[in-house]
Order: C-alpha cells, then sequence, then structure tokens
C-alpha cells in the first residue's frame, strides 16, 4: 500500500518483515498484520494496560506506541513468554493457570506481562508492591486479589527455582 | 453427612486457562478472515432529531468504501431484544432518539476508510425537544421520547397508567398494625457494564448461509434476532460465541449483528464490526439508575408488618431486555427479600432520550437492594436493634412468598415459594458477622468504630438476593466419543464466569470420567442444542443442570450396554474411575471406553425439566440465591474521601463446584458494587444528553489501589444444597453484586453518622451530607 514503509520488527525472537503506515500502532500492526491476537486493546487509548508488551523489557503501551519506532528492538508479546523450544509456561502464567488468575481472560496477557517486568526487576515483591506495578492495569473483572495472589505465587515459583 | 466426591468441590485449573495465559483464547475481536472489510458507524451528536435530509455519495465514492447504509436502504425493522419482544428502534431510523445512535455504517477495506468516510456523509437534522431525567420525563408537558406511545411511561401488560403493581396481603392494614413507620427516598446510580471487550461481531455469507461469530452471552437469541430481521430461517443462520468477555449483561449486539449481516451480504464480503471504547460506552446499555420511595412498618419486637416501594427507573430510548428490564429482581427485593406478609411494590419505567437501559449483573436486584438495604438499617436504627440481628430475624425462610416474575408483568401475578435451600440465608448472615468479628466490633447506633481526628471509621452489613434461573428451559448433549472421553454441547457461552470449567467437573463427576476426559464445545447455535444464553445467573442451575442431566442420560445408556456385556442387571452397575462395575466387585467390570465402543456412539440428552414444584404447598419454587456483606470503611470527613478496610462477603451457593472460581466471582461483583457507588458516574450532559466521560480516564471503574489487600477481601461459602442443582449447585454471581453496596452505606453512616440517600458514596456525596458541599 502507497505510503507504507517496509520495516522489519524482532518480535518474540523472530525477525519480520512488514509494511507499517507511518500512524500504525504497535498494537494493530501486531494484532491485525503479524496475527498476534494475544496482545488486548480493550481502551485502545492507554487507559487499561491490557495492550501491554516488552520492549527491551520495559513494560510498554502497545497501543500508544507507533510500530514503526519499534524497528530493532525486542519486542516480547504473551505468544513469546513460554520457553520456546520446550514450550513450556513462564512460572507467571503456571501460576494464573493453576490459581485461576483469570475470568474473561481479556486483561490476562497485559497482566502477565507487567508482571514479568515487575518480576525481572524486583524478584521478591511484597503485596504492597505488586499492588503498586499493576495498578495501571485495569481488570473489570474484579479479580485483583486473586492476581496478587497470582503474581507472589510466581515470584516464590521463581525463587525456588522452579 | 457429605457426600464424596472425586471432581465437585476441587481447585481444578480452569477448562479455557491454558489459551488465555498463552494469549491464544479467540475472542471476535481476533478474527481475521480473507478479503474482510470493517466498518465504522456515523452516530447522532443530537439526543432527539430527524434525519431531513441525507446523502451518502461522496462517501460511497471513497476508494476503499465497499458499502453505505443509512436508513434509507436499510430494512424497515424492528431487533428483536429480549425473547422475542420487539424493539422500539429501528435498524437504522429517520428519528435519532439518543446522542449516539446509528445514523449509517459504513464498509470499507480498512478501518480508517471507513471512519473518512463518516465525515463525507452529509446529514441535516431537525433537531426536536428531548428529555433526560426520569423524573422530568413523566411530567405532563414533557417532550415525548415516542410521540406515538402517547407518553414516556412504559406500558407493560399489566401496567395501570404506566405503573406495575405487585401486591402481597394488604400494606394498609400492615401499617396499620406497625409500632414504627420509617420511610425514606433513596437513589441508585447509573452503571455501565464497560466490557473489556467492546460490542464485537463478524458476519459472513456462504451463498444463502450466514456465519455470524459474536460476542455474546445469548447466541440463540443472536440467531433469532438475525433470522426475523434478514427473514431468513435458522436454518441457514449460524452463531458461533467465542470467548465472550465479560458480558455483565451488555453481550447482546441486538441491530449492530444484523447491519454487519446487511453489510457483508451487499458486498459479497466478510464484515467485521468492533466498537470503539467510546462507541461501547455511549451505544450499547446501562444499568438504569433508580429513585425509591420506600416506607417500612415494624413492630416493636423488630418483625416486619408492611412495606411499600415505589420504585422510578430510566429506561433511556429503550430496553434490550423488554417490559421485563426494570421490574426484573427489583420487584424481588422489594417484595420477598425479607419476610413480610404486606407488600406493594409499583414500577414506573420512563423512556428518556438516553441510551438503552438494559441487563447489567444483578439486574434490578442492586438497585432496589442498594435503596432497601439502607431504609431497613434505619428501620433497625428506629428499633434500637443491631442491624445483623434484624437482618437475622426477617430474612427470608424456606415457604415464604416468591416473586414469580414473568407473570408479575405479563400478569395474573402469581406467587410462588422460597425453596428449601434458601434456609442458607440465616448462616450466610451468621458466618458473615464472625469472620468480620462484627459482635466484638459493632458498639450500637451512633457510635463509630473509631474517631482519629477527621478520619472516622465505620462498619456496616447487608444482605442480597437475586434470582439464580432466569429463564427455566434449558438443553444440553454429552457426546461420549469412542476411547471413553466425552464432549458436552450447551449453547450457554463462556463469558469468563467459568461455566465451561464448572459442567465439565459435573459431567465428570456424573459419567465417573476424567475432568480431563471433558470437552465443553463453546456455544455455535449450527451444533449446540436450544439454551438461552447465560443472564440471570441461569448458567449453574439451567446449562449446568441440562449438562447433568444429559451426562446421567450417556451414564444410564453405558450402563445398559455394560449390563449386557457383564451379564447384570444395570442397577447393579457402579461407574467410577473410568470403569463400570458391580457394585462391590471392581475387578469385574469394564472399561467407559469399551463400553462407547461397543455402544458405537453413545449420546446423551436432557431438557432440564420445570417448574419445580414444593410438594408440602404444591406451589412453584421461585429460585434464588442469597448472601450478606459487611463492609468496614475509613472516612475523612474533611475530603470525603471514603478508604474501605475491609470487604467480608458470604454466600450459598449451594455447592461450590470449583471454590477458585466461586470466589472470583465473588470478588468481581464486591469490586464492581464498589466501582458502581464509589467512582463510576455516566455523567450526561444535563441540556444536551451527550455522554460527557466515554472513557476509561473519566469514568473511574476500581483499580488493584481502590480495592482492600488481599487479608481484607474475605469470601465466605455456605452449602444448602438446591435440591434441583447439579449436585446441589445454584448461580450466584449476580446474587454477589447485591449486598456490597448497601454494606458500604451503611457503614459510612456508622462512621459519620448522617445518612446518605442519594446515589453516590464519592467525596462529594459525603460531604455534601456533611454539610459542607452544595452542589449545583
Amino acid at each position: 500500500m502507497a505510503g507504507h514503509t517496509p520495516t522489519k520488527l524482532t518480535v518474540n525472537g523472530e525477525e519480520y518483515e512488514v509494511r507499517i503506515g507511518l500512524r500504525d500502532t504497535l498494537a494493530d500492526t501486531l494484532r491485525e498484520k503479524l496475527g498476534l491476537t494475544g496482545t488486548k486493546t480493550i481502551c485502545n487509548e492507554g487507559e487499561c494496560g491490557s495492550c501491554t508488551v516488552l520492549i527491551d523489557g520495559k513494560p510498554v503501551l502497545s497501543c500508544l506506541t507507533l510500530a514503526i519506532e519499534c524497528e530493532g528492538k525486542d519486542i516480547l508479546t504473551i505468544e513469546g513468554l513460554a520457553e520456546p523450544v520446550t514450550g513450556e509456561l513462564h512460572p507467571i502464567q503456571k501460576a494464573f493457570l493453576e490459581r485461576s488468575g483469570m475470568q474473561c481472560g481479556m486483561c490476562t496477557p497485559g497482566m502477565i506481562l507487567t508482571a514479568k517486568a515487575l518480576l525481572d526487576d524486583n524478584p521478591s515483591p511484597n503485596e504492597d508492591e505488586v499492588r503498586e506495578a499493576l495498578a495501571g492495569n485495569i481488570c473489570r473483572c474484579g479479580n485483583y486479589k486473586r492476581i496478587t495472589e497470582c503474581v507472589l505465587a510466581a515470584a516464590s515459583m521463581i525463587q525456588g527455582g522452579a | 453427612m457429605p457426600e464424596e466426591f472425586s471432581i465437585i468441590g476441587k481447585r481444578l485449573p480452569r477448562k479455557d486457562g491454558l489459551e488465555k495465559v498463552k494469549g491464544e483464547a479467540r475472542y471476535t475481536s481476533d478474527i481475521q478472515l480473507p478479503r474482510m472489510l470493517h466498518t465504522r458507524f456515523l452516530r447522532s451528536p443530537h439526543a432527539h432529531a430527524r434525519i431531513v435530509r441525507i446523502d451518502a455519495s461522496q462517501a460511497e465514492k471513497l476508494p476503499g468504501v465497499m458499502a453505505v447504509l443509512t436508513y434509507k436502504n436499510t430494512p424497515k425493522v424492528h431487533p428483536r431484544g429480549y425473547g422475542k419482544t420487539e424493539k422500539f428502534e429501528y435498524l437504522l431510523d429517520e428519528t435519532v432518539h439518543f446522542a449516539g445512535e446509528e445514523v449509517a455504517a459504513v464498509a470499507a477495506l480498512s478501518k480508517e476508510i471507513a471512519e473518512e468516510a463518516l465525515k463525507l456523509i452529509d446529514v441535516e437534522y431537525k433537531v426536536l425537544p428531548a428529555v433526560f431525567d426520569k423524573e422530568e420525563a413523566m411530567k405532563p408537558d414533557a417532550p415525548l421520547v415516542h410521540p406515538e406511545l402517547g407518553s414516556n411511561l412504559y406500558e407493560c401488560p399489566r401496567c395501570e397508567n404506566g405503573m406495575l403493581p405487585v401486591e402481597h396481603g394488604d400494606v394498609e392494614k400492615g401499617f396499620a398494625e406497625a409500632d414504627h413507620i420509617i420511610e425514606g427516598t433513596y437513589e441508585s446510580p447509573w452503571q455501565h457494564p464497560v466490557s473489556p471487550e467492546p460490542r464485537a461481531v463478524v458476519c459472513q455469507w456462504t451463498g444463502d448461509r450466514l456465519t455470524c461469530w459474536a460476542s455474546t452471552q445469548v447466541p440463540q437469541r443472536v440467531g433469532e434476532n438475525l433470522a426475523y430481521c434478514l427473514g431468513i430461517t435458522l436454518s441457514n443462520i449460524r452463531v458461533i460465541s467465542t470467548y465472550s468477555v465479560g458480558c455483565y449483561g451488555a453481550k447482546r449486539p441486538g441491530k449492530t449483528v444484523v447491519l454487519a449481516a446487511l453489510l457483508a451480504k451487499r458486498t459479497g464480503r466478510p464484515v467485521r464490526a468492533v466498537f470503539t471504547r467510546a462507541e461501547d460506552f455511549i451505544a450499547t446499555h446501562i444499568r438504569n439508575d433508580a429513585k425509591v420511595y420506600a416506607r417500612v412498618g415494624v413492630k416493636r419486637d423488630g418483625s416486619i408488618t408492611a412495606l411499600y416501594s415505589r420504585m422510578i427507573s430510566n429506561y433511556g430510548r429503550d430496553s434490550y431486555t423488554g417490559y421485563l428490564g426494570p421490574a426484573y429482581g427489583a420487584i424481588d427485593t422489594c417484595s420477598a427479600l425479607y419476610r413480610c406478609p404486606n407488600t406493594r411494590y409499583e414500577g414506573y419505567f420512563v423512556i428518556t432520550n438516553t441510551e438503552d437501559h438494559g441487563a447489567m449483573n444483578g439486574f434490578g436486584d442492586p438497585q432496589a437492594g442498594f435503596c432497601i438495604e439502607r431504609l431497613m438499617d434505619e428501620a433497625a436504627e428506629t428499633l434500637g436493634m443491631d442491624p445483623v440481628e434484624f437482618r437475622l430475624k426477617n430474612c427470608a425462610r424456606y415457604g415464604d412468598k416468591g416473586m414469580s416474575l414473568y407473570p408479575a408483568v405479563y400478569g395474573p401475578v402469581e406467587w410462588g415459594v422460597m425453596g428449601p435451600d434458601i434456609d442458607g440465608f440465616q448462616e450466610c448472615i451468621r458466618k458473615v458477622a464472625e469472620q468480620a468479628r462484627w459482635k466484638e466490633k459493632w458498639q450500637g447506633w451512633k457510635t463509630p468504630l473509631e474517631v482519629k481526628g477527621a478520619k472516622r471509621r465505620g462498619i456496616g452489613a447487608a444482605i442480597g438476593m437475586h434470582t439464580c434461573m432466569a429463564q427455566p428451559l434449558d438443553s444440553a448433549t454429552v457426546k461420549m466419543n469412542q476411547d471413553g472421553t466425552a464432549d458436552v454441547f450447551s449453547s450457554d457461552p463462556e463469558i469468563g464466569q467459568g461455566l465451561i470449567t464448572a459442567m465439565a467437573q459435573v459431567v465428570a463427576e456424573a459419567l465417573g470420567i476424567g475432568y480431563e476426559d471433558i470437552n465443553v464445545i463453546l456455544a455455535d447455535t449450527r451444533v449446540t442444542p436450544y439454551g438461552a444464553g447465560v443472564f440471570g445467573s441461569r448458567g449453574t442451575l439451567a446449562g449446568i443442570g441440562a449438562a447433568y442431566r444429559a451426562a446421567q442420560d450417556a451414564r444410564k445408556k453405558l450402563c445398559d450396554i455394560a449390563a449386557g456385556m457383564l451379564g447384570v442387571g444395570p442397577e447393579a452397575l457402579e461407574v467410577k474411575e473410568r470403569r463400570i462395575y458391580i457394585r462391590g466387585n471392581p475387578e469385574h467390570g469394564i472399561t467407559v471406553a469399551e463400553a462407547c465402543l461397543a455402544g458405537y456412539q453413545v449420546v446423551g440428552n436432557a431438557v432440564l425439566p420445570y417448574p419445580w414444584i414444593d410438594e408440602p404447598t404444591g406451589k412453584k419454587i421461585v429460585p434464588v440465591s442469597v448472601a450478606a456483606t459487611i463492609a468496614e470503611v475509613e472516612v475523612d470527613t474533611e475530603t470525603g474521601e471514603m478508604n474501605v478496610l475491609k470487604m467480608t462477603s458470604a454466600h450459598d451457593c449451594g455447592r461450590a463446584i470449583n471454590p477458585q472460581i466461586v470466589e472470583n466471582q465473588i470478588d468481581m461483583s464486591l469490586t464492581m458494587a464498589n466501582g458502581w457507588v464509589r467512582a463510576e458516574s455516566f455523567i450526561i450532559d444535563k441540556h444536551t444528553g451527550v455522554v460527557l466521560n466515554p472513557n476509561l480516564l473519566d469514568y473511574k471503574v476500581m483499580t488493584f489501589l481502590d480495592m482492600p489487600k488481599m487479608a481484607d477481601m474475605q469470601e465466605i461459602f455456605v452449602e444448602y444444597p438446591n435440591p434441583w442443582g447439579p449436585f446441589g449447585a445454584k448461580g450466584m454471581s449476580e446474587t454477589a453484586m447485591t449486598s456490597p453496596a448497601p454494606a458500604l452505606a451503611n457503614a459510612v453512616y456508622n462512621a459519620i453518622g448522617v445518612r446518605i440517600r442519594g446515589d453516590h458514596l464519592t467525596p462529594e456525596g459525603i460531604l455534601e451530607a456533611l454539610g459542607k458541599l452544595t452542589r449545583r
């Protein structure tokens, strides 16, 4: 399409060559062009945290990020979180699975990735630190208690070397 | 004696859990089809206007635009709402009745092109007088929203001059017998469901057949609506409910799905229509606000002699839920939450130029409960009675009158009875009081828990009730595979509530096979048998109840096969751990897989039997579930800010099929109820009717930091088995929405010593009550 620039994006360790419009957001590009629909857009205007992905390890709202700016950066989405070769779930995913850390599941990918950024930075957070770190992620199903429990359980799992 | 279960009652991982943690679960807005077009809607900026002229020719010429629909080229039909009730609205209308109503629909190669095309549609409106406030709309000289109705009051079949009366006993006599009469006018606010996935549908035609993927809780109803509006048969329509996201009552994509189907038909290409967050806010439907004048008569011994309530609900432009909507649930709370021989409910359903009213998590009961439960607190205070004791004494019990909702609206009124399982009510109240250490903390009326400078702490209690069986009929099929595993077919979708997980647990338990052996087919009208969908907390009793009976049917067939092979009667057989064997002789048997293989194709079917009759009285049982909540708050009397310290909530779910899921459902409503009265304010411009805050920055839902910490959110189960429920289970999710808000209000009163009868416990609401703020 006219006005679309061929761009190389590295997502989940894989390189994609994709034609991107100047105003295309990363969220739309991931979802519509790369078929990575695990990234959700509850509000699509930076208010809910559901579209969180990690760019060079830092949590970023992909709905407010232009895809064209992401060239050369390392993008991690929910689809890339499990161990790539064995498929083993990340401890945060395991905790959410074992403890029913989700209901409708729409906020789950953003919650899990935001939690990953937290645990990468602070491997043994207390409850307040988890709540603070996830405060920008809205769960309309109201499962803040359970999600906090899951993130703390994941931290213990990681600490325990599981 | 507790029954031994191997699968029921276990905290098993959700069936949809793995997909959801891996980002693989597919939702409607994730669907992409080859050649798929995108849709945008032109919406009315006016709350009430007639379209004098509309010209879409420039939009149609824009490259990439494939079709434009306006009222001129769209069939003039009313989409169907609840059941077979027609709505007032047309698919696209010459007159628009609220700001945000669809005026045109564009399908284009991209959503950006479609958006661009909207700007090229030339519309001239003649603005008409509009009314937004329910009481304004009741005045004789108010502008009429639907002039053809001759009034802004909705006339349901049993209404008398726009008022629905539901009476039991003689309230005048009841008030004459009372020692005290307490009365007040209370309000409860609007609430938007804010479903995490905005309204989403995808439509694709193959020849004459339509496939529709929809984020919906009522796929069969979506199919019926499509059949009616498009004039085609159900056999030509397939509605697939993907994982439908947090519906909370909102996922009934009435006309959107028909417009998408028409665009797809016209263009010969698949069409996806996904609302933006703002569109979802302004043009789906909301929990109606309500104003309740209520009067209660009590005797010195604490018993209730009469309860009169007059409830005025803002109905919006129309209701998805037809006549039942505003009445539903509210009648229960106003008539039957408390045992009282004389009750009279009067409901007014007022049509205004605002967004449609519809079901939302609780559907009437939370609105009524937020009002009635504040009144009852005042009654307990007048009597000088402990508010928990007052509720223990007066809460509904087995054999008390229960409201059969359909006759209440369609008539004649038919009073049923509460079933034996409602006797869990007192246990709910006792347990919540015990867990919240009520006796230790409650210091009596007008005594806050603690006063520290401007900060005051208070504690409050409330109870609630809601149907757990809206629309009783349902069906299910259990298809055995030849390896002894099973597929379960039900038209009740997974919307996040955990239905497919609980259904799999129940079917596995009933069949004597493993949880991992069960696959639940997501609702798909081409393959899943008829069922009304999930609303009114019906999933457990109706959907899972039907699946349970279908599993029993399959089990019976498997036993018949095994009996022939083992040379015994089927009644001698036991099925457990994937084996069918002679009871008391586990070695003598076959595997379930062997029976499946021998039967070639074993299928169990069930249609849920209804109604349920109470044998002693011969009356219909009204299935409800009940709950009680105690809240502790801290209020800053200088700023009006409220901090919720602790929420303790007890729920009778009959039996917790999966405790993790029940806890999640309780937490959802605790959180949503906090948002409803503490922060979520749906603001409509008083002059234009335009929604001023259609986004998540200005419409504030609860976040992690707004809710109490883990140890201060306590969920308690009470398990009084429901005689008809699968293993005694019954729905509890919407009931969970009824008691938290009034418990908060009653706690605020205990803290500050002033009753708030208005709609919000926001800082403004609290400062206003304290006389420190006057609202314009």
